[in-house]
């Protein structure tokens, strides 16, 4: 287990000098410590760790620094999932973390920005923790750490305050279609933030052109209709499985449509503050 | 571990005023020592430190002991309240120009990681418990010694970090237990107009582990400078 020393507002140099005592003074010699910093203060951290024979890593987030000082030889597990898609990267990070040691972290990287989000959301929502996300060069990554996870019941009552409309019939089912759209205008004019998941042929309203052909003499264009409740603060995704299979890629999404994986269709079908509607 | 002694030691080759104060942050009621009374007395953190230094305080302080809240809720034995915790307590007090720069500075003030039903008070020398820290009320020449005594047997600095408010409690007792090093402070206005901290003295912070080495480093620079 690491030491977590949180030293926000001492500036550097003197942010060195801390870490340097803490280091000399550990009470079981050679363990991971990691130390929260204002930004700035971790100027010079990288010739004290060198001195006492460990290595730095950095993890931006929010207002802080996390400097996290490795046992030199011994450093974060890192893995690139970059190029595989829905289920394969949340497959392979589960089992890495599965073999984690609690508090022990993971570096995962990807091309693509979705496949961390949904790297991220299967992390969540198996108790464990996101400490860190970023961009380094062309890849996305997270850090993960590892965290028991929480007995039932432990969880706070939570406000149903989220509408999660879930899509699996596509255009070939226009009333369906609309039906997505206008529950969804109707939940957010209720304050109630939507998610729609559009799956299996309900992705094909998430292809660029596909709903500006849907039209109900009583009803306005459907991709008018689908901007309006983005634009109103809607997310949209598009499974990335069900997308794969029809040959649908990013490029061909319509605006405002994210891909997303199963890790993230199960975080929301198992969040509590959300109602779930399917059509 | 019994600081017999060590406390003696340290009085005699200090020559401190009143003892070095053992003081504990106890989890639970279950882990309050054995004995230990609540403290006979409303009273804040910093004024059960000088009791124990000063009058030979015995016993813990819980929650309702606590009449500091800024110094109960650092220690994690309550939550902050929330015109300390956004630092508009202190905008109010003046300590700050602005209140973004109070919210920095009471942002930054160390915090326990983990709640605490009490702290635990004694004079080192008499304490029947493992203190987290042991704080000392010293001159600043007897810091000096402290100081150079810290570093004698492997060397570096130390950087101490305070910012005028809340220091008994946050920088001299839950800085020190959270990163294992000293920390020295120069107190605030409520340790040093209520509790009695005098012109003349500072405060450190020591973890318990350091003072064997300590006292052994006074020894040498006793023999060596007098």
């Amino acid at each position: 287990m690491a030491k977590t020393v949180r030293a926000i507002g001492i500036p550097a140099p003197n942010a060195g000098i801390l870490a340097g005592n803490v280091l000399k003074n550990l009470d079981n010699p050679g363990e991971e410590v990691r130390f929260v910093l204002s930004p700035g203060a971790e100027v010079g951290l990288d010739a004290v760790a060198r001195k006492h024979g460990y290595t730095l890593e950095f993890t931006k987030a929010d207002a802080a620094v996390e400097a996290r000082m490795v046992p030199s030889g011994k450093s974060m597990e890192e893995v690139d999932v970059s190029g595989d898609f829905c289920p394969g990267p949340v497959i392979t990070v589960g089992n890495i973390l599965a073999g984690l040691p609690v508090g022990e972290r993971l570096k995962v990287k990807s091309t693509s920005a979705d496949t961390i989000a949904d790297v991220a959301a299967a992390v969540t929502s198996s108790g464990s923790k996101v400490v860190g996300e970023g961009v380094e060069g062309d890849r996305h990554y997270l850090v993960a750490e590892k965290a028991e996870k929480q007995a039932a019941g432990a969880a706070a009552a939570v406000d149903r305050d989220r509408v999660l409309i879930v899509q699996g019939n596509g255009i070939g089912n226009a009333e369906r279609a609309y039906a997505t759209f206008i529950f969804s205008k109707v939940a957010q004019s209720m304050g109630r933030k939507v998610t729609i998941f559009l799956l299996m042929d309900g992705v094909s309203i998430a292809k660029k052109g596909n709903a500006a052909a849907v039209k109900h003499p009583a009803f306005d264009r459907l991709d008018r209709l689908m901007a309006e409740v983005v634009a109103a603060g809607a997310t949209v995704y598009a499974c990335e499985l069900s997308a794969k299979f029809r040959g649908i890629e990013q490029a061909d999404l319509a605006d405002g449509v994210k891909l997303a994986g199963a890790a993230t269709y199960l975080q929301l079908l198992s969040d509590p503050a959300y109602t779930v509607v399917n059509f | 571990m019994s600081y017999t002694t060590t406390s003696r030691e340290l009085i005699d080759l200090l020559g401190l005023k009143g003892s070095p104060v053992a003081v504990k942050l106890a989890k639970t009621a279950s882990d309050v020592p054995a004995g230990y009374q609540k403290v006979p007395e409303k009273s804040r953190h910093c004024q059960f430190v000088q009791d124990a230094r000063l009058k030979g305080l015995k016993g813990y302080a819980a929650r309702e002991e606590h009449v500091c809240k800024g110094g109960a809720g650092v220690m994690g034995i309550e939550p902050l309240p929330p015109s300390v915790a956004d630092g508009s307590t202190y905008h109010k007090l003046g300590n700050f120009k602005t209140s973004e720069g109070a919210l920095d500075t009471v942002t930054a003030i160390p915090k326990c990681a983990e709640t605490h039903y009490a702290s635990v008070y004694s004079p080192l020398e008499t304490a029947e418990f493992e203190p987290d820290v042991v704080v000392v009320v010293a001159t600043p020449r007897q810091a000096l010694r402290l100081t150079q005594a810290y570093l004698h047997a492997a060397g570096g600095r130390i950087s101490s970090d305070y910012s005028g408010i809340q220091s008994i409690c946050a920088d001299a007792v839950v800085a020190v237990k959270e990163r294992g090093v000293p920390n020295m402070t120069l107190g605030c206005n409520g340790s040093r107009k209520n509790s009695g901290i005098a012109e003349d003295e500072v405060i450190m912070g020591i973890p318990p582990k350091n003072l064997a080495a300590i006292v052994e480093a006074l020894k040498v620079f006793a023999g060596k400078w007098g």
